[in-house]
């Protein structure tokens, strides 16, 4: 019995009626399977254990959400470099538009975490506990007996163990690891947000791999729906040779056909050569999404290389030379050369450069510190009868897992302005924030109007310092001193 | 299981954009059920909130919450009388504890000394705000805006607060004699 083959008019995991026919791709072997599994486990293992690793003092990466301190390899965000996230989303933007013009789908087949969980995780599972996909497909039709629901109960088991796995390694990125176990040995309602979060994303994690599956990159994902405007006819997809596989028949057919050809008494010469692709369907069945590769670039495809894999084995065994379904552009299949270099890339890949390089500025700016001088509440400036007076709150954030004493020096300051408050360096204990009045008077004589100067603060070693310029304000220099005027002239002898 | 129909006789949506058309087909079932799911919250949400005012509305919950910071704090922060803060100020934690911040925070202005120079002299019997515990305590919270002094309630918060108050009244001894003064004079610049 020949299942239909899946047609480009419908989605193959949809039926008429709406339902669902779960799919039982059929195991593969080969250079790219293997390729993509090691690839995958290293991804994997690297995923797993960033919170395990400590970089100076921190996890590698440690978002401590609770405290606004993000720890990326050794590198301490606070909250204030918040704007930086500005280049890693548009850097993502840029990476993903430029990857994906040159190399197509290559991040869903190789490195999106979704693929790379189902089908190195907990398809494995699945293959160990139900076996191959014809065993799957057998029991998954069979009635609910004894073994049926042994072997449902272990792999759904399986799945949620696997599941509560990922999703507490995944919390520990936001608490770190220590403080995960510290709410692992507690009871749930110590902490019931983070339990109930727990629940949720294990649950989520076991709906999504358990079931959903490929519905995730056909219905949700809209990566692949970008996917008619992200490429184009010089980018790398999987594709089927449809030059050299069509006419496809398979071997019997092709026999029948070659023997009517000599019967008829036609000469051998004029039979018009059969197609490489034997109509096996190998391709199909070990496709994770449902597709029929032969029939062109398709927007369910994730790129996964089981179908080059599965008609490579083929072709082997026929001693027909692999590659009928391969990576290549849509120019190579039609025959031409594959142009690299063309203005889509070129523009994607100078504006990733730019954006990279800026980045890479941005980040050296970043301090490990933090400083901030605001006005104090009230008015903006008292005039006393000696000096113009402005009230300013510095607040200091030490990033550092140490203490630092911060010293404050003015920059640009006129002659005359005197200092009060922050004379004396400030210790500002490790993860520290202090805030402290800086108050600044000018002497009315030395007072031409408002001007500008520059707070600087470093540590005492000098090893950074950060710059804020602060607006020192007052009344109109003519208001002042006619005021002034008004003050001595009473006291003027002979008016 | 029904036969896939063969696009021919597929039904046709009849919008047409760009030449192109799309077929009339079914929703998957597993996105219908998120829709009649959303539909059957909806209206357990619109009777719970809207019909039968079972839920606060959201003006009720930000009051409701509003409150129980109100409450928080009036439970953080002692009640504070003249006794309790003479009182403070007799207790060497409290003195050490607003030493510390008196001289971050007020003697850019008041001099670690008390003596004064921007703002006024605070050891000295003339007071111009007030000299009683609870005068001091409300001259800091609110500040004297017109003078530059900032109100330090929302920088400070009730407890370093109380703890100043507590070290400036270290300074002086209950009972002595109380003089309002009319205006803070500098003293010369050196």
């Amino acid at each position: 019995m020949a299942a239909p083959l899946p047609t480009r008019d419908s989605v193959t995991t949809i039926r008429e009626d709406g339902s669902r026919p779960f799919l039982f791709p059929a195991d593969t072997h080969g250079r790219f399977t293997l390729a993509r599994r090691v690839s995958a486990v290293l991804l994997i293992g690297f995923y797993l254990s960033l919170p395990w690793i400590q970089v100076g003092g921190y996890p590698a990466v440690f978002l401590d959400i609770a405290e606004r301190r993000f720890h990326l390899f050794g590198l301490t965000l606070a909250a204030q470099d918040m704007w930086l996230l500005f280049f890693v989303i548009t850097g993502l933007g840029f990476s993903l538009f430029f990857v994906t013009a040159l190399f197509g789908r290559i991040w869903c087949g190789w490195a999106c975490p979704h693929t790379v969980f189902l089908d190195q995780v907990y398809r494995r599972i699945e293959r160990l506990i139900d076996g191959d996909a014809v065993s799957r497909r057998a029991l998954d039709a069979a009635p609910f007996t004894g073994l049926k629901i042994l072997r449902r109960t272990v792999k759904h088991g399986l799945y949620v163990l696997v599941s509560a796995v990922i999703a507490h390694l995944f919390l520990a990125y936001f608490v770190s690891l220590p403080e995960v176990w510290k709410m692992v040995s507690a009871a749930p309602a110590e902490h019931w947000s983070a339990f109930a979060f727990m629940a949720v994303y294990t649950g989520g994690l076991y709906f999504n791999f358990g079931w959903f599956r490929e519905q995730l990159c056909i219905v949700i994902c809209p990566y692949g729906r970008l996917q008619s405007a992200l490429i184009d006819d010089n980018s790398l997809v999987i594709g089927y040779d449809t030059a050299r596989g069509e006419p496809r028949m398979t071997l019997a057919e092709e026999r029948q056909r070659n023997a009517a050809h000599l019967l008829a008494g036609l000469p051998a010469g004029t039979l018009a050569k059969a197609g490489d692709c034997v109509a096996c369907s190998r391709c199909v069945h070990v496709c994770p999404t449902g597709i029929d590769i032969r029939q062109g670039l398709q927007m369910e495809c994730v790129g996964c290389t089981a179908c080059i894999d599965a008609c490579d084995d083929v072709m082997t065994r026929l001693h027909r030379p692999r590659g009928l379904i391969r990576y290549d552009s849509q120019a190579g299949f039609s025959g031409r050369a594959t142009r690299w270099l063309r203005p889509r890339t070129a523009l994607y890949g100078v504006l990733l450069l730019a954006g990279a390089s800026v980045a890479t500025w941005a980040l050296s700016t970043v301090r490990p510190a933090n400083l901030g001088v605001t006005r104090i509440i009230g008015a903006p400036y008292i005039v006393s009868s000696d000096f113009v007076r402005n009230q300013f709150l510095v607040r200091l954030v030490n990033k550092r897992n140490q203490p630092v004493q911060f010293v404050l020096r003015l920059e640009h300051a006129p002659a005359g302005l005197r200092q009060t408050g922050l004379l004396e360096p400030v210790a500002v204990s490790a993860l520290g924030e202090v805030v402290q009045p800086l108050v600044l008077q000018q002497p009315r004589g030395l007072y031409h109007g408002p001007f500008a100067l520059t707070v600087r603060i470093s540590d005492a070693a000098d090893s950074f310092h950060l710059s804020r310029q602060i607006e020192f304000l007052g009344p109109d220099v003519r208001l002042l001193r006619e005021e002034e005027e008004e003050q001595r002239e009473p006291h003027a002898p002979g008016r | 299981m029904r036969e896939p129909t063969p696009p021919e006789q597929d039904t046709l949506r009849p919008h047409t954009f760009d030449g192109i058309q799309e077929y009339d087909k079914r929703l998957p079932n597993w996105w219908l059920v998120t829709l009649y799911a959303t539909i059957i919250f909806w209206v357990g949400y619109w009777f719970y909130y809207e019909r039968a005012h079972i839920g606060p509305t959201n003006s009720a919950a930000v009051e409701q919450q509003l409150a129980v910071i109100e409450a928080d704090r009036l439970a953080a922060a002692p009640s504070l009388d003249d006794a309790s803060l003479w009182k403070m100020s007799r207790n060497p934690v409290f003195v050490d504890a607003g030493r510390a911040t008196f001289e971050t925070t007020c003697a850019s202005c008041h001099t670690k000394e008390l003596t004064g120079a921007i703002g006024p002299n605070l050891v000295d019997h003339l007071w111009i705000h007030g000299g009683r515990p609870t005068e001091l305590y409300a001259t800091v919270t609110n500040g004297v805006l017109a003078k530059g002094m900032p109100p330090w309630g929302p920088v400070l918060g009730s407890k370093k607060i109380s703890e100043a108050v507590a070290y400036v009244l270290s300074h002086h001894r209950e009972g002595e004699p109380i003089e309002v003064q009319a205006a803070w004079v500098p003293p010369p610049p050196k």
